[in-house]
């Protein structure tokens, strides 16, 4: 029995050798979640919950499929791009310490290994215990279910004696072109992004994970993304974003490890060995004004994104994934892909050969309270080698004539860690 | 937070927009089909109309003569045998975009449709035929946009291209009566004159905001696009100066450039050339700037003034469905009536928040005291408004 208050107290022995002689109410819950999720005690083949089944299993049923949670880099980034998002930034609450920060990275490593093998957090629960597992993604299938964790800016000040582990690279970004930014949706000392193609159950990550951290973390803010915008593999389709263009169609995709390694994987260039294999994470929060876009004609809409709203071909012509040809001109003697085309912009060949490995979801937060309009947009996530590469890319957006249809309302950058050998959790790195 | 992104600068008049819009637009959205509703008619009368033969059959629906001259061109399709393929499409040579059909031509019907074409290759579609797609090359050299061809659309942008120079004009010289105000150090008096002088620029603001550098100098907001304090500058910059800052220190210099910058726009309209399709396309754009940088009070955010350049938004977008409307009643009787009862609805909620004299002699009550729920009813009027004005821009294109 290792659920509830029993477990508890069993449990502040472990792990050994941990147990320092602190105490305190926070310390006692973290040591609970440790016992149960670290020190690799992870109780495994509990029946009945969210099944799954080994990764690539021919012939498995629709959604079992489980992502592997271990492996040389965090899975959730060159994944093929789940259906679903559940994004979650918090802070650390003021009082936890670095040990109790450690402690809930080992505890957050077990309870994620379980859920992405397709387990239920813990053990089943006592009848007078609040259940382990909040219950809801029982029954529901795995649906490839990943998560990710990343470290902010903020994390490495003097709080847990990780400035000299800070990266270089890691630092809020510089204000930047067409964002007015809403501190309820900008930065966070954690970041947990979990997908799956089941909504439930990318949700239900998120939120077992911040109850696993009440007392030494607390939400920031979450984000639900409703609908993948990305492409990540060339065995998936482009799908739409709320414009109605395809999106995603020059992506990173899982099959070039050689770009992966030029622009998304961190690698000997950092200041911080335990980052290396790891990436940067930039969100930003993307209201569309969609009333106005639907209200523009057909080929307006074309020229300000730079495609064929219905193949998704350049403008210069071909098919989707034709190479747009941006010297290309029109019988007219303009550019076939206009100046200020957002694929023209925000094209490797525009910003000196620089490429992100894109994520990004739909989102919807319901409805303007002030204009009645819908407010939604594009929950964009990024990874990436250095945030620099974001800053020059939304630089050079400056001039989009998409700018005159959206905004950033929300931004974040995270450091994200490399994967993790069975056995390993995040943060050892980190705290070595 | 402020919801505004808008910069329409893509929008309106000049006459690169003008040319660039020319190739597609002109050439596609010109059609007409027996019954349907398009400006086929206005092709000018001087031109000879070419036709082409297209006979629907299981084969295919090749055009005869497959080749023809720049210019109206009429397609008489008929499906005189008994078979299936039953529309014929005039279509973009990557297949992509339709500039013209005809459909539901079951065995012994036929139609026409007919429109004006640029030079170039296409294809004629049939689908469901064993051989879809036909070649169709279109010969010689450009011609004008046939809308010159009509008096009525000729009109109705001289009319337009008048209507903005005046208020480009008056802009300056109210700005100028605006400075001297701030020059003799009257604060209140510049205060009453800033709304006012405002409505000249939102007027025209589809326009100037073709030149997208000197409408961020005259227009811009901070953060929306300046995010440099040195290049904040302009009416806002000013704005804030009167109501925020309460000094009037450096207002003179600033108000001294904004008039040098808007008499180089004055320049810059005198010679820009308008069409009707970006005339409409640019009265929508006015509406959703209404609807959105007014509505959540980011525009004017130190003043509160922005029931006054709210109402100057909508004005000048009814000045083009006025320009636009004896052209557009003949395409289509039920959209300017459509138009005329939702701008009433939006004057109707606009007339609740009148004042005399009002908040700084605006006439209206200072924005803050609009409530949620009178802001919410104004933004559906006015997106609903728009809804209606996007549906001209279909309707005028030649």
């Amino acid at each position: 029995m290792s659920a509830g208050r029993q477990a508890g107290e069993q449990l502040t022995q472990q792990p050994p050798g941990e147990a320092t002689g602190r105490s305190g109410p926070s310390r006692r819950r973290l040591l609970t979640g440790a016992g149960l999720f670290g020190a690799g005690a992870v109780a495994g083949g509990l029946a009945g919950y969210f099944t799954g089944s080994p990764d690539d299993s021919p012939g498995a049923a629709p959604g079992t499929q489980t992502i592997p949670f271990y492996g040389a880099h965090q899975a959730g980034i060159i994944t093929p791009a789940q259906d679903r998002l559940a994004f979650g930034t918090m802070n650390v609450v003021p009082g936890a310490s670095r040990a109790d920060l450690r402690d809930l990275l080992r505890a957050w490593t077990g309870a994620a290994a379980q859920m992405a093998a397709g387990q239920l957090v813990g053990e089943e629960s006592e009848a007078n215990a609040p259940p382990v597992d909040t219950g809801e993604a029982v029954g529901s299938p795995v649906s490839r279910l990943t998560m990710t964790i990343g470290y902010g800016p903020a994390l490495f000040d003097d709080r847990f004696g990780l400035a000299a582990r800070k990266p270089a690279a890691l630092a809020d970004l510089p204000p930047l072109p067409n964002e007015n930014l809403d501190p309820g949706y900008t930065g966070g000392d954690l970041c947990i992004q979990a997908c799956s193609d089941n909504p439930l159950v990318a949700f239900h990550a998120v939120r077992n994970l911040a109850r696993i951290g009440m007392g030494v973390v607390a939400h920031n803010w979450m984000e639900l993304g409703f609908g993948r915008t990305s492409t990540t593999s060339t065995a998936q389709a482009t799908p739409r974003n709320l414009l109605g263009f395809k999106d995603g169609t020059r992506n990173i995709k899982a099959e070039q490890a050689d770009l992966q390694n030029r622009h998304v994987w961190v690698g000997q260039e950092t200041d911080q060995p335990w980052l290396r294999g790891g990436s940067y994470l930039v969100a930003r929060k993307i209201r569309m004004f969609v009333e106005n876009w639907d209200r523009d004609y057909l080929a307006d809409q074309e020229k300000v994104i730079g495609r064929a709203k219905v193949s998704g071909a350049p403008l210069s012509g071909g098919s989707e994934f034709s190479t747009p040809d941006f010297a290309r001109t029109g019988a007219d003697g303009q550019p076939a892909i206009p100046a200020d085309a957002h694929i023209r912009l925000a094209s490797p060949e525009h910003n000196g050969g620089i490429h992100i490995l894109r994520r990004g979801y739909s989102f919807t937060d319901g409805i303007d309270p002030q204009a009645g309009t819908l407010l939604g947009g594009l929950f964009f996530i990024a990874f990436m080698k250095n945030p620099s590469q974001f800053v020059r890319l939304q630089t050079a957006l400056a001039g989009d004539a998409l700018n005159e249809y959206i905004h950033h309302t929300g931004s974040a950058v995270f450091a994200c860690p490399p994967g993790l050998r069975p056995g390993q959790h995040w943060g050892d790195a980190l705290f070595s | 937070m402020s919801s505004d992104g808008m910069r329409t600068r893509r929008r309106g008049a000049a006459a690169a927009i003008v040319a660039a819009s020319l190739a597609l637009v002109a050439s596609g959205c010109s059609s007409s089909g027996s019954g349907s509703k398009g400006p086929a008619g206005t092709a000018a009368s001087t031109d000879t109309t070419s036709t082409v033969i297209i006979d629907l059959t299981s084969q295919g629906c090749e055009p005869k003569p497959a080749t023809v001259p720049a210019g109206p061109v009429s397609f008489e399709v008929a499906n005189s045998g008994a078979g299936s393929v039953s529309e014929a499409e005039l279509r973009t040579s990557d297949l992509a975009h339709i500039l013209g059909e005809q459909e539901n031509l079951t065995p012994g019907l036929s139609g026409s449709f007919s429109l004006t074409i640029q030079p170039g290759t296409y294809k004629i579609s049939c689908p469901g035929a064993s051989r879809q797609d036909w070649t169709f090359t279109v010969t010689g050299t450009a011609t004008g946009p046939s809308w010159q061809s009509n008096p009525q659309l000729r009109a109705a942008v001289q009319g337009y291209a008048g209507y903005v120079k005046q208020n480009t004009a008056d802009l300056v010289s109210h700005t100028r009566t605006f400075c001297r105000a701030i020059n003799a150090q009257d604060m209140n008096q510049a205060k009453v004159l800033y709304p006012q002088v405002r409505v000249y620029y939102e007027r025209i603001e589809p326009v100037a905001e073709v030149w997208g550098s000197l409408d961020t100098s005259i227009d811009g907001r901070w953060e929306n696009p300046v995010t440099v304090r040195s290049q904040f500058t302009g009416f806002h910059r000013i704005e804030q100066m009167l109501w925020q800052d309460n000094s009037p220190n450096g207002a003179s210099a600033m108000c001294s450039g904004l008039v040098t910058n808007e008499q180089q726009l004055l320049t810059l309209v005198s010679t820009a050339q308008y069409n009707p399709l970006e005339m409409a396309s640019g009265a929508a754009d006015l509406i959703n700037e209404a609807g959105t940088s007014k509505i959540s009070g980011e525009e004017e955010r130190y003043s509160n003034t922005d029931l006054r350049v709210f109402a100057a938004n909508v004005e000048a977008s009814m000045k083009v469905v006025t320009l636009l409307q004896p052209y557009l009643q003949g395409q289509d009787s039920g959209l300017v009536p459509l138009i005329r009862q939702r701008e009433a609805a939006v004057e109707k909620l606009l007339a609740n928040l009148t004042a005399t004299p009002g908040y700084d002699q605006t006439g209206y009550v200072e924005y803050t005291a609009v409530t949620k729920a009178e802001r919410r009813q104004l933004s559906a009027a006015v997106n609903a408004l728009a809804e209606a004005m996007s549906q001209m821009s279909a309707r005028v294109s030649a």
